[in-house]
């Protein structure tokens, strides 16, 4: 009964709306909306009519297409990029200094003294013209034990299918064939060492795969005879052994030292390989920042595996970094050098020179990837430009901001430093290292429990590492897992180079230095040692590329309105006006089908009682529709219908005058 | 009434299809209906306001609003094709570019003996007739007595001269002629700092062959720029006449100049590398030139991962008078790229270890109509005479090689060889220098038109270096280095390296971020729309429904407005006419219809009235009861006699 009322009442309010039927409400609507389209439909002659409601659904259409197109240009998160450049006031790079060498040769002497005699003696076999025949060593005996963890071997190749490998210190000779593959191989051999676990990562066949054809012909004839390798095993006298092979004995040398030294270098502990480096207090001899003098102390030690004791100046640990607030040489830093090469170790680096690096405040220096050299007997200037590139992080582009996000454990977070994808890739191999060969690699820290590779505890770590290094799909893998950082800065570099000191100053450049260093009146210094260098902003400093979002909720909202507004002058509130419509016309619905179903029980009433009075209601209702439908045909040109209305006089001149105007202008064409 | 009922059909169709013509009429009609009609804001406001100082300020304010929208729109359309600069930056395993390694001397000293050293005898007897300079006490590199023989072929084709300024005579200091300069003088060096003391001016002149009067004198400020100048010519002129295969075996092989090479930490040897054999520097190799089709990658970045080699720079075998610089030059490019090593390389010192850290850069521009950039050089009118992808250098040289061919005759030894052309030498083409220095002034210049027609290339890739030297090798590692690198450099070579005849160079990558700038449209035509749509909305709310009432009202409509009162006035001058020609037409009649002709009143008054009310049409009682106005009646039956027979015969019947 509570229903019946409210749906009575509600009828009431309807009779107050927009009308009871589809068609009234839908002509309502049309005439009282503010969308332009509609109004005309219902305002012209029925061609025009045709016309306009064909515009306005090809309108609504349009919008709506277009509609969708803009929310999928917002969804695509594009971004644009400002430039700005210019000078101001920036924080002054942290500049990381080291020697190239790690050690002082005099230090660690001791310790590399047998791998010394032992790549001497291996040296003096190798040139020999004929490795064949070795006259009985006059030297006193060699310790052969550490040269056969890693043996360095020579290859015959002049039989080029049937390789002969030779050891260096023992003369028998043994075939290529019975070791597991030998490097020259076919590649076809190597695909099937490869599966069964006796892996031979010789990059000649990786080559071999992937470049087609020989050189030309013409050369064939001069082909070099003999190779050097270094046999790596997985475990000491095992016949799971892969040989590198190197095109030059120099770099096989190199690499066969480097993997040698890290191992006996990983056994000492960490406070004495920073007594073994370079002090501050002799390598950097002079320093002055601006017009403020500075010296080693202003410099944070640390630690570098490659390259031993590294300084950095200003890097922002312990103190606010400073900031250069002038451009040129005269406002940058300028440093005085000694890199001591005399106390170089002869076989861990050919190049001589400062290694540095200019990176971010809080960062860690990657001195491999980003270090340039510093020549000694030179002073190198360089200008710099800070090249910054700020981007947004998600969703528009896919960078970490800190690096928190990234399924790789920062293993250079025990430095204190900010997250680097170089950190990160390094981390990320170490773990790798640690996980499969069972200790971490010298070269990068240590995780928590671990302990650095050598060939007591690991023998077989020489042959994980390099097997894991050349793993391409390692590498991958780390790529993929690790992010770059959403805000790159590079320092762009301007080096130029000058001879220093020149040949009138030397002298006293070297007497003082050499006094202030070693309070000594001797000379000290000499020019394969000493190193200026200038460092300070260019007259540009920065250049800023920054991101923003092309498309923000604004942009959507005004470029929705605008094409609603275009094509068919709408507003939201034309979409809330249709809205209410759609409401109104579901009120209709449900009016209609309660008097259906009224009418249906009814009906059925009637059955029994064929002769039941009707309802009140429902009289009602068949009375009002009824005027209101006939009322409707006359009211569509309600505007200006409504006060001449027809059938008084004056309209029948109209008519009158009508016809013959409507039939005249076809006719008098005819004429 | 049954005379005419075909008639009477289509006047019936025609009412109830009816063919309105405008809501007005008359034009003010017309444009007050527009105005209280239209969907847009200000028109409606103009109508309703009462007062003129209202209406005015209305009218100032909607055409000044109309007037902001045609402006801010011509605004957008002029804007529309600008764009808009996208950066970025992806973090993966890049593609290792080609690396050009070459020597910085082309050709071996020892083996180019036999065709140059008529030329060195020259130039050396021209060294100490001119500067009084003898080898004697330097370095003897060949016998010094054969060299008085006779032939000065070199100096006849193009002498050597010292000029003197004020006097413009110059002297012939091979000869010790006098001659009085005629023609142009041109200065190869940028500025005549020496004009004072112009007797150090030394230069050579270039004449045209067949006509000895066309000559033209190019001089130096400094005697080395013109001794290297003179020789090149002439060195040229040899070259171009030794075939290609020859000039690649007189060149340093692979072996000769690559020690070691190391590659993402693992060996290569000479089979990674292509040759390529470069006019102006002989033999060059080039790393990973993707020519096998396999482009290599690195994964790693930092300087171990990079291209490790050691050069061999023979460097007592270089050719004294044409380089005088030591070392190698190597040049990082892409592998569809040619490599202008002449042009963009970067030295390489000996007895260093020269480390280049890169930094990828790939930028693509928007072609037209967004900028004047090519993305193929397909639509560049100049053959592309490398077969390597467009570049602007590739078309700059190529237009002027095509131009040399086409006004010299022959083509010039730097620069490929286009199909039927041969290179310049003085047997065949006598003339050529001549014409090539005068080419190539107009070429700097700008005048021929290369510079025009070249665009530049859409899509680029750039490799950014950063270059450090350090001593290599180090004092202490130079014994054993020198001794192992000799070895590998051939073990019956039992002399040992010098320091000074090495180069160690690195190239790699420093990050393997790649930077990615790219051009996008700013505008698409949706956003323009939309743009359009906020235009005319804020500040008319108008629509595309509005532009076509406007369409609508001031084009069909006024137009057939104007139509029709041009037809009713040609209609009533014809009736005039035709009345006037029969003979007596009724004055009055004439006067009154006259006045009451005006279609204003009369004819267009009556349509829109009855479209605007939308009366429906009385269709059961078309003919009036009530006796219609006599007047009307009447001028309705005169004005359209015999327009309307069926109203005159329902009249008459």
């Amino acid at each position: 009964m509570n229903l019946k009322k409210y749906l009575v009442r509600a009828l009431h309010r309807l009779q107050k709306g927009p009308g009871y039927t589809y068609k009234e409400l839908l002509v309502w609507y049309c005439d009282n909306t503010n969308t332009h389209g509609p109004k005309r439909i219902i305002k012209e002659g029925p061609k025009k009519k045709l016309i306009w409601f064909f515009l306005t659904l090809l309108f609504a259409s349009l919008v709506f297409w277009q509609w969708g197109i803009l929310i999928n240009t917002y969804l695509s998160y594009n971004v644009t990029s400002s430039l700005s450049i210019g000078f101001k006031t920036m924080k002054f790079p942290a500049v990381t200094v080291c020697n190239a060498n790690p050690f002082k040769y005099s230090e660690v002497k001791h310790l590399l003294k047998e791998l010394d005699r032992l790549i001497e003696a291996a040296l003096e076999r190798i040139l020999q013209p004929t490795p064949g025949n070795v006259s009985e060593n006059v030297s006193p005996p060699l310790d052969l034990q550490l040269w056969n963890q890693i043996p360095l071997v020579l290859i015959d190749e002049h039989n080029k299918d049937n390789p002969v490998i030779l050891d260096i210190f023992e003369t028998n000779q043994t075939a290529g064939g019975n070791e597991t593959a030998v490097s020259n191989g076919t590649a076809g051999d190597n695909q099937n060492s490869e599966d069964n676990g006796t892996t031979t990562h010789s990059e000649t066949t990786a080559w071999n795969q992937t470049t087609a054809p020989p050189a030309p012909a013409n050369t064939t004839t001069e082909e070099k005879k003999y190779k050097l390798a270094v046999k790596l095993c997985s475990h000491q006298g095992s016949n799971n052994c892969t040989y590198r092979n190197f095109t030059s004995a120099a770099q096989a040398v190199t690499e066969w030292y480097i993997l040698q030294s890290t191992s006996i270098l990983s056994k000492v502990p960490l406070h004495e390989r920073i007594r073994m480096g370079y002090q501050a207090e002799d390598m950097i001899l002079a320093c002055l920042y601006g017009a403020e003098p500075c010296n080693y102390k202003n410099f944070t030690q640390i630690y570098h595996p490659d390259h031993g004791n590294c300084y950095i100046f200003n890097w922002g640990m312990d103190e606010e970094a400073l900031n250069s607030s002038n451009p040129g040489a005269e406002f940058g830093l300028k440093l005085i050098l000694d890199i001591s090469q005399q106390d170089y170790i002869p076989y861990l680096s050919s190049a001589a020179g400062a290694r540095l690096m200019l990176h971010q405040q809080k960062s860690f220096p990657f001195l491999k990837d980003q270090g340039i050299y510093a020549m000694a007997g030179t002073e190198t200037s360089i200008g710099v430009l800070v090249d910054e590139l700020e981007r947004m992080g998600y969703p528009y582009s896919d960078c970490t901001m800190n690096g928190s996000d990234v399924p790789v454990k920062n293993l250079y977070s025990q430095y204190n430093t900010s997250y680097s994808i170089q950190a990160c890739l390094r981390s990320c191999f170490q773990n790798h290292m640690v996980e499969i060969c069972g200790c971490g690699h010298y070269m990068f820290p240590l995780p928590k429990g671990v302990n650095y590779c050598n060939n007591e505890d690991n023998p077989g770590w020489a042959y994980c590492y390099s097997s894991l290094r050349s793993s391409i799909k390692q590498r991958q893998i780390c790529i993929d897992s690790c992010k770059e950082t959403c805000n790159d800065t590079q320092y762009k570099m301007t080096i130029s180079m000058a001879d220093w000191p020149s040949e009138a100053s030397e002298d006293w450049i070297f007497h003082i230095l050499s006094y202030e260093r070693d309070m000594s009146t001797n000379v000290t210094l000499d020019r394969n040692g000493i190193i200026k260098l200038n460092i300070y902003f260019q007259e540009y400093n920065y250049r800023t590329i920054s991101e923003s979002a092309a498309t923000t909720i604004v942009w959507l909202l005004s470029s929705l309105g605008g094409q609603f507004g275009f094509w068919m002058g709408g507003s939201v509130l034309c979409l809330i006006e249709f809205g209410e419509i759609i409401i109104d016309s579901l009120w209709i619905t449900i009016i209609n089908v309660i008097s259906w179903c009224k009418g249906l029980k009814q009906k059925r009433a009637r059955a029994r009682y064929p002769d039941a009075p009707p309802t009140v209601s429902e009289l009602v209702e068949a009375h009002t529709n009824l005027g209101f439908q006939h009322e409707a045909v006359g009211a569509l040109p309600r505007d200006e219908a409504l006060p001449p209305e027809p059938g008084t006089p004056p309209p029948n001149y109209d008519s009158l005058r009508v016809q013959p105007l409507d039939v005249l202008s076809p006719d008098s064409d005819v004429e | 009434a049954a005379t005419a009922p075909g008639k009477k059909i289509t006047a019936r169709l025609k009412r109830t299809l009816p063919v309105r013509g405008p809501q007005a009429p008359t034009l003010s009609e017309l444009m007050r209906w527009y105005c209280l009609n239209t969907n847009t804001h200000g028109c409606r406001r103009i109508v309703v306001s009462r007062g003129r100082l209202r209406r005015l300020l209305w009218i100032l304010l909607t055409l000044s609003a109309v007037g902001l929208i045609l402006w801010q729109c011509a605004e957008l359309l002029m804007n529309y094709y600008s764009a808009s600069v996208s950066v970025t930056v992806q973090f993966q395993k890049l593609p290792f570019p080609a690396v050009t390694i070459c020597n910085i001397n082309p050709y071996k000293y020892s083996a180019m003996k036999e065709y140059l050293s008529e030329l060195d005898k020259e130039t050396k007897k021209a060294l100490e007739t001119f500067y009084g300079f003898s080898e004697g006490k330097s370095k003897v590199r060949r016998s010094v007595d054969e060299w008085n023989s006779t032939g000065s072929d070199f100096f006849q084709q193009i002498p050597l001269l010292k000029v003197e300024d004020f006097s413009r005579t110059a002297t012939d200091l091979h000869s010790g002629q006098k001659r009085k300069i005629e023609g142009s003088v041109f200065h190869k060096d940028s500025s005549i700092v020496n004009s004072g003391d112009s007797n150090d001016i030394i230069g050579f002149q270039l004449c045209d062959a067949n006509n000895s009067s066309e000559c033209a004198l190019y001089t130096f400020s400094s005697g080395v720029n013109a001794i290297q100048e003179w020789y090149k010519l002439h060195y040229m002129n040899i070259m171009a006449q030794i075939p290609l295969e020859t000039k690649e075996k007189l060149s340093y092989s692979a072996d000769d100049l690559l020690l070691t090479c190391f590659f993402d930490g693992l060996s290569c040897d000479k089979r990674h590398f292509t040759r390529f054999h470069h006019p102006l520097h002989g033999n060059c190799y080039t790393f990973n030139s993707g020519e096998n089709g396999t482009i290599l990658s690195t994964s790693t970045g930092g300087s171990e991962y990079g291209l490790q080699v050691v050069l061999y720079i023979d460097e007592a075998d270089y050719n004294p008078f044409l380089v005088t610089s030591t070392g190698a030059k190597i040049i990082v490019h892409d592998q569809n790229e040619y490599p202008f090593i002449e042009d963009i390389g970067t030295e390489i010192e000996t007895a260093a270890a020269t480390s280049i850290g890169m930094h990828f850069t790939r930028s693509r521009k928007l072609s037209k109509p967004y900028s004047d950039c090519t993305e193929t050089g397909d639509d560049i009118p100049v053959e592309n005479l490398y077969n390597k992808s467009y570049s602007l250098q590739i078309c700059l040289h190529s237009c002027f090689q095509k131009a040399m061919v086409d006004s010299c005759g022959c083509a010039q030894y730097a620069q490929p060889l286009p199909a039927g052309a041969e290179y310049c030498n003085y047997k065949k083409n006598p003339n050529w220098m001549y014409c090539y220095y005068r080419l190539h002034e107009k070429f700097v210049k700008e005048q021929l038109g290369c510079q025009q027609i070249c665009k530049d290339a859409c899509s680029f890739k750039e490799w950014a270096l950063t270059t450090s030297i350090a001593q290599w090798p180090s004092t202490v590692s130079e014994d054993w280095m020198l001794r192992v690198l000799s070895w590998d450099k051939g073990q019956k070579l039992n002399k040992k390296l010098n320091k000074t005849d090495l180069a160690n160079l690195m190239v790699f990558y420093k990050d393997l971020n790649e930077r990615f700038i790219s051009e996008n449209p700013a505008n698409t035509l949706v956003i323009l729309l939309s743009n359009f749509g906020g235009q005319l909305g804020l500040w008319m709310s108008c629509s595309v429904v509005c532009v076509i009432e406007i369409v609508e009202v001031f084009f069909i409509d006024s137009l057939s407005i104007v139509m029709r009162r041009q037809w009713q006035k040609a209609k009533k001058w014809w009736n005039d006419r035709k009345r006037a020609g029969p003979g007596k037409p009724p004055q009055a009649r004439d006067v009154e219809r006259q006045g009451h002709d005006n279609p204003v009143c009369s004819d267009e008054d009556l349509p829109t009235f009855n479209t605007a009310l939308r009366l429906p049409l009385p269709q059961d009682s078309p003919l009036p009861r009530t006796p219609p106005p006599n007047y009307s009646t009447l001028r309705l039956e005169t004005a359209f006699t015999e327009q309307l027979p069926d109203t005159l015969e329902l009249g008459r019947h």
